[in-house]
């Protein structure tokens, strides 16, 4: 007997085979297939030769490049601001292990607003789920914290001060492992004592810190002209360089490799130093690796439910940092918004060209109905062209925003209302699904400006059309 | 006026092709309005002023800000010792109050951040409160006396009394996650006029202060651990930039403010450091979004009009032939573009202005703690400026094509 649900999980396993190969989702992929699989099944049906069309697109080229120019600002503006949310996603994405454990006070949901007592939480170190590779727990003690930095050299009329964030560690080693972070060569951990000697004669120390790519850069665009050109490397902060924060020196022992998560915008230090140096004298998050997701799972079931000995709430990375993707979410209903106006405007664009060719091409018309096209040929015939307008457009339109590809920009991740968030530095990701979207917007834009204008040349007389 | 009846009479002639470009030209500057409210008021809020000044009293390192309450009083009256330092105008102090009204679960229903504040500090201080309109203002003015007068009042923007389902004579308690153990029992009081404020909320300091001061009676002798970081802000009133310097100074040079140490700056500054977070959020709407539609829409007008003045070279021919000179045809052509982009940007910018101002009540968007934006007045000169100029620069190519037909060529393709 023939079940009707053998026919359904096939045609979801191809889409699905097709969006997970070509890195495009279903939401997506699924209109874009049917937009395409529309113009070829116009392509098949029309009789009139795509020549005709593709000739006058030529010798109306102004009117073509006009339209296609607009569609191709629309459509790259549509790219580089998804680029720009997409960075912001793959950042969230890539801060987040799965087998990582994020404890915070009860009812903290960020750890800018958690505090965890050092008496605490010491047995947390002892559950079971931690991985120990060498008999220390893999449980990272951590104090973050937001500081503010007067700007050096900052210009006269812009922002005289940026925020740092910073986090406190006890045992870099053990972090390191916990969030997978690597220094670039020559580079290493802050000491055990987290302070270094930089001038014997005044006694001065300074804090060894470890800094991200993103911030180094950033606290590297500061440097004066001089500096610079001393400078063992004029794009970032780099191993030896030095700056100034809290009224003393912080030096900077190692830089971490971008790893496109949070901790590029972060600067590390010391914990028994910074903790206490800022009035924050606890942890704000304890970090624990366990074998695998599942493994994590079990862990945080545990210090949720079970674990009476401290009030504590426990994530995933992923899911503490889907937490914070609020920001996200806002901006992309913001660039929605502003694609489907842009979009209409644009529509409005191509119905013009449209009329206007369909105006000037009556005869054109006449005689092809006399020649025996149907009326539906003619339909088919004139929304092709405005397709092709649309789907050259956009295809420079993605072209162009694909340039935007790799960008970096500031930015902030949130929960939302109840400030917190963390400052970043992210890069702007044009990956296949922005593109499809490109093209799915273009292909809208273009059957939607195009479908009125066709529907009036289709009813138009042969004799009409002649007279 | 013969010109202008010639221009509209054009314009009319193909109604549908001047609706299209309308239609158009309104979508595509209702979203350059709404992008530049945005960015004017930012700019607005970071542009230095010279009189009138706020300034914001804060931790000089950490962030959030928390200063011990004791610093409040000093710092109101700008650390001012000597007969001749200057005192500011007026002041207010804020303290954070977060909570959430079901002590197991916090939910966007169930949550509330309340400013702690001195009550009739709302009227005075507080931006946009200060210069309401009188009817507004009386009803706050109630509202204000009713938190002044009941300590454990709350005044609520109209939004986050919907969300935590509540009005006005209701009571509730809310139990703080910032202020761990703190509970405070609230009665609403009053409501935020529609703006800025339908998602803030507002309690009495002393309140606050009170319940710290209680919690040790009921934790064993024990200082709540907000005890001595209450205070996360100082605002000060001061006349103009003379006196803030002084002001700044005095507080900067007072030694009572050691630990932890205080930094002074204008309202301003502290806004632009927020705001470094979205630089390159900003800089894209300013010089990559707005553009891009400005020139999109210039697009959209250029096509119109070329296919306008393509389809009409015999009717310019005719003119040349009837005396009319070619710098009256350049002006015909681009006469009509600007008369559709001037009208059609002037009708876009005043139905943005009234939709999202007086339906909407605002539009939001994700910058820092501006929760919410509105177009201002300025928006109807500029939805004229930016159709005028983009149906000027649109039309420039076709109307110096216009003016160019040449007669003999335009009748032998006739003939």
């Amino acid at each position: 007997m023939i079940n009707s649900h053998t026919f359904n999980p096939s045609a979801q396993l191809l889409a699905q085979t097709a969006a997970s190969t070509l890195g495009i989702s279903n939401s997506v992929l699924v209109p874009l297939g049917v937009l395409f699989g529309l113009a070829a099944l116009l392509l098949f049906f029309g009789r009139i030769p795509i020549s005709y069309n593709l000739l006058n697109l030529t010798v109306r080229w102004r009117t073509t490049l006009l339209t296609a120019l607009a569609f191709t600002l629309v459509i790259s503006l549509l790219t580089v601001m998804l680029a720009f949310v997409n960075g912001m996603y793959q950042l969230t994405e890539n801060s987040g292990h799965p087998e990582n454990v994020v404890v915070l006070a009860e009812g903290s949901t960020d750890e800018s607003f958690s505090n965890l007592g050092f008496s605490d939480i010491g047995d947390i170190e002892n559950q079971a789920g931690i991985l120990r590779p060498d008999g220390r727990p893999l449980l990272s003690r951590e104090t973050y914290l937001v500081v503010n930095q007067p700007i050096p050299n900052a210009p006269p009329g812009g922002p005289q001060r940026r925020f740092l964030q910073l986090r406190g560690i006890v045992d870099p080693n053990i972090a390191a492992q916990v969030h997978q972070i690597v220094l670039y060569e020559g580079g290493g951990w802050f000491s055990e004592s987290g302070v270094q000697e930089v001038d014997s004669a005044s006694a001065t120390t300074a804090v060894e810190v470890v800094v991200g790519e993103g911030i180094a850069r950033e606290l590297g665009s500061s440097r004066t002209e001089a500096e610079l050109a001393a400078a063992a490397n004029s794009n970032r902060l780099d191993v030896g360089d030095v700056f100034s924060l809290s009224n003393r020196p912080w030096k900077v022992v190692g830089v971490m490799q971008s790893s496109g998560s949070t901790f590029d915008s972060e600067v590390w230090a010391k914990q028994s130093l910074i903790g206490p140096m800022f009035g924050k004298e606890t942890y704000t998050a304890l970090v624990a690796r366990t074998a695998d997701a599942e493994s994590a799972a079990t862990l945080k079931n545990f210090l949720n439910n079970d674990y009476k000995k401290a009030a504590v709430s426990a994530l995933s990375e992923p899911e503490y940092y889907a937490g914070l993707s609020s920001t996200n979410r806002q901006f992309l209903f913001g660039i929605i918004f502003v694609a489907i106006v842009m979009a209409i405007g644009g529509v409005f664009g191509v119905m013009n060209t449209m009329f206007a060719a369909i105006g000037q091409r009556t005869k054109d018309i006449g005689v092809l109905r006399l020649i025996g096209y149907r009326r539906r040929q003619i339909l088919i015939s004139f929304l092709l062209e405005s397709l092709a307008i649309a789907f050259i457009g956009g295809l420079l339109g993605c072209a162009v925003g694909m340039l935007a590809d790799g960008w970096t920009a500031t930015s902030i991740l949130s929960a939302g209302q109840g400030g917190g968030g963390k400052f970043i530095v992210l890069k702007l990701a044009v990956d296949a699904n922005t593109i499809a979207v490109g093209l799915l917007l273009a292909l809208v834009m273009g059957l939607a400006g195009g479908l009125l204008p066709s529907l009036s040349a289709m009813r138009l007389s042969a004799l009409d059309a002649l007279r | 006026m013969k010109f202008l009846r010639i221009v509209v009479e054009n314009v009319l002639r193909n109604p549908l092709r001047t609706l299209l470009t309308t239609l158009g030209t309104m979508v595509l500057v209702f979203v350059v309005t709404m992008v530049w409210s945005v960015l004017s008021f930012l700019d607005e809020q970071t542009a230095e002023k010279n009189a009138n000044l706020k300034a914001i009293v804060t931790e000089r390192w950490q962030l959030p800000s928390q200063m011990p309450y004791s610093y409040a009083a000093s710092l109101r009256e700008g650390a001012a010792r000597e007969a001749d330092d200057i005192r500011p105008t007026d002041s207010m102090t804020w303290s954070f109050f977060g909570g959430s009204l079901d002590p197991e679960s916090r939910t966007r229903e169930s949550s509330l951040f309340a400013f702690a504040l001195q009550p009739e500090k709302l009227m005075t201080m507080m931006d946009e409160l200060d210069a309401l309109p009188l009817s507004q203002a009386a009803e706050l003015e109630i509202a204000v006396e009713k938190m002044a007068g009941n300590r454990q009042g709350i005044i609520l923007g109209r939004d986050r009394l919907a969300a935590i389902n509540k009005q006005i004579g209701d009571r509730f308690t809310l139990y703080g996650f910032n202020y761990e153990d703190i509970n405070l029992e609230l009665e609403v009081v009053g409501v935020f006029p529609p703006g800025r404020y339908d998602n803030s909320a507002a309690i009495n300091v002393e309140y606050l202060n009170a319940a710290m001061d209680a919690y040790p009676q009921t934790h064993a002798g024990q200082k709540h651990p907000l005890a001595d970081k209450s205070l996360n802000l100082v605002w000060l009133r001061v006349p103009n930039t003379q006196a803030y310097s002084q002001v700044a100074e005095q507080i900067s040079n007072s030694p009572s403010y050691a630990s932890p140490a205080v930094k002074v700056e204008t309202a301003s500054s502290g806004v632009a450091t927020f705001l470094e977070a979205y630089r390159d959020l900003v800089w894209g709407m300013r010089w990559l979004l707005a553009p891009a539609i400005l020139i999109t829409l210039s697009l959209v007008i250029s096509n119109a009009i070329s296919i306008s003045v393509r389809e009409r070279q015999k009717e310019f021919a005719v003119l040349k032939v009837l005396g009319f000179k070619p710098f009256q045809i350049l002006s015909l052509v681009i006469g009509e573009s600007l008369l559709i982009g001037a009208t059609a940007g002037l009708l876009s910018a005043g139905a943005t202005w009234g939709l999202i101002n007086h339906v909407m009540g605002g539009f939001t968007f994700p910058i820092a703690f501006f929760g919410i934006f509105y177009i201002p007045d300025a928006s109807l000169w500029w939805g004229l400026a930016v159709g005028g100029g983009a149906a000027l620069l649109g039309s420039c190519v076709p109307a110096w094509t216009a003016c160019r037909v040449r007669v003999s060529e335009v009748f032998a393709r006739v003939a």
